[in-house]
């Protein structure tokens, strides 16, 4: 997966919007967003560090960083993570245009039909 | 004195069975002795770069695992529940001495029945609650666990 720079411009790369709906489609990885969506957290407040499992979690964290989602900073011993909210208005965005588009062609829809049933009753 | 067999409770917690055609002896020696756990215990190309091991109840079990990228996460618990060639319980809500932990999360428990061709091996992992039981499963513990049995296999036959 591309690295995404954290200072890249907003102008939506399609590689971009790809890497987000990929990290977004795994509970996981969603669990993660919401729980740092109330505070940035370290990786033992998200994960046990005693467990087999770490390794796979933490690829996780990587994939959510690789796309931009969250930023990671470390200070001493300790890495916390951050909820980077930016790139989720992307993904926003992406959706809104989807919408937008679709809500026009059904208006234009719209009217044309009760074009059709004036002309027709006419 | 024996310990009471934790009651697995479906809701609560994860399990992990497998057959292995290696003897008990021998998981029960790479369980136990750091400087064999080392080699097998976190999924390649994790390594585990400390481990402290003191086999009674109360005892530490304190590991370290370091990332391919270099970052080091040290893990600490203690024994519960110590039968050689039997049973092995270890938990990261006490702390080596009993003092409870920060951020408890688990309690493990290693059972090993000898079998015609060599082990029956059943991992599990006692939570506090359905959250923490769901947290490790999406974590990976069917991964994380699994591929580590498939390691300390390849590990005991090439001792």
């Amino acid at each position: 997966m591309s690295k995404v720079q954290p200072d890249a411009p907003i102008a939506a790369q399609p590689a971009m919007i790809d890497g987000i709906f990929r990290a977004l489609a795994d509970p996981t990885r969603r669990d993660v967003l919401e729980r740092l969506s109330d505070h940035p957290a370290s990786v033992s407040e998200l994960a046990a560090p005693h467990t087999m499992a770490l390794p796979s979690f933490l690829e996780h964290l990587k994939i959510l960083e690789g796309c931009g989602l969250v930023s990671s900073r470390k200070v001493g011993r300790v890495r916390t993570y951050s909820l980077a909210p930016d790139r989720l208005r992307l993904a926003e965005d992406w959706l809104g245009t989807q919408r937008r588009l679709w809500e026009g062609r059904l208006d234009r829809m719209d009217a044309y039909l009760l074009k059709l049933n004036k002309e027709e009753s006419a | 004195m024996t310990f009471p067999m934790p009651q697995i409770d479906p809701d609560l917690d994860l399990v992990l069975e497998r057959e292995i055609d290696v003897p008990v002896e021998l998981v029960w020696k790479v369980w136990t002795t750091p400087e064999h756990l080392v080699h097998w215990f976190v999924p390649k190309p994790w390594t585990v770069t400390a481990c402290t091991i003191d086999l009674r109840p109360g005892g530490a079990f304190n590991t370290t695992m370091r990332s391919p990228e270099g970052e080091e996460f040290p893990g600490s618990g203690c024994y519960l529940d110590v039968v050689p060639n039997e049973r092995l319980i270890f938990t990261d809500t006490l702390l080596p001495g009993f003092r409870p932990a920060p951020a408890p999360f688990f309690t493990a428990g290693l059972f090993l029945t000898p079998t015609d061709s060599g082990t029956r091996y059943k991992a599990i992992a006692l939570h506090g609650d359905a959250a923490a039981r769901q947290r490790h499963e999406e974590m990976g513990f069917h991964d994380g666990w699994g591929t580590v049995v498939g390691q300390m296999v390849d590990y005991i036959k090439a001792m």
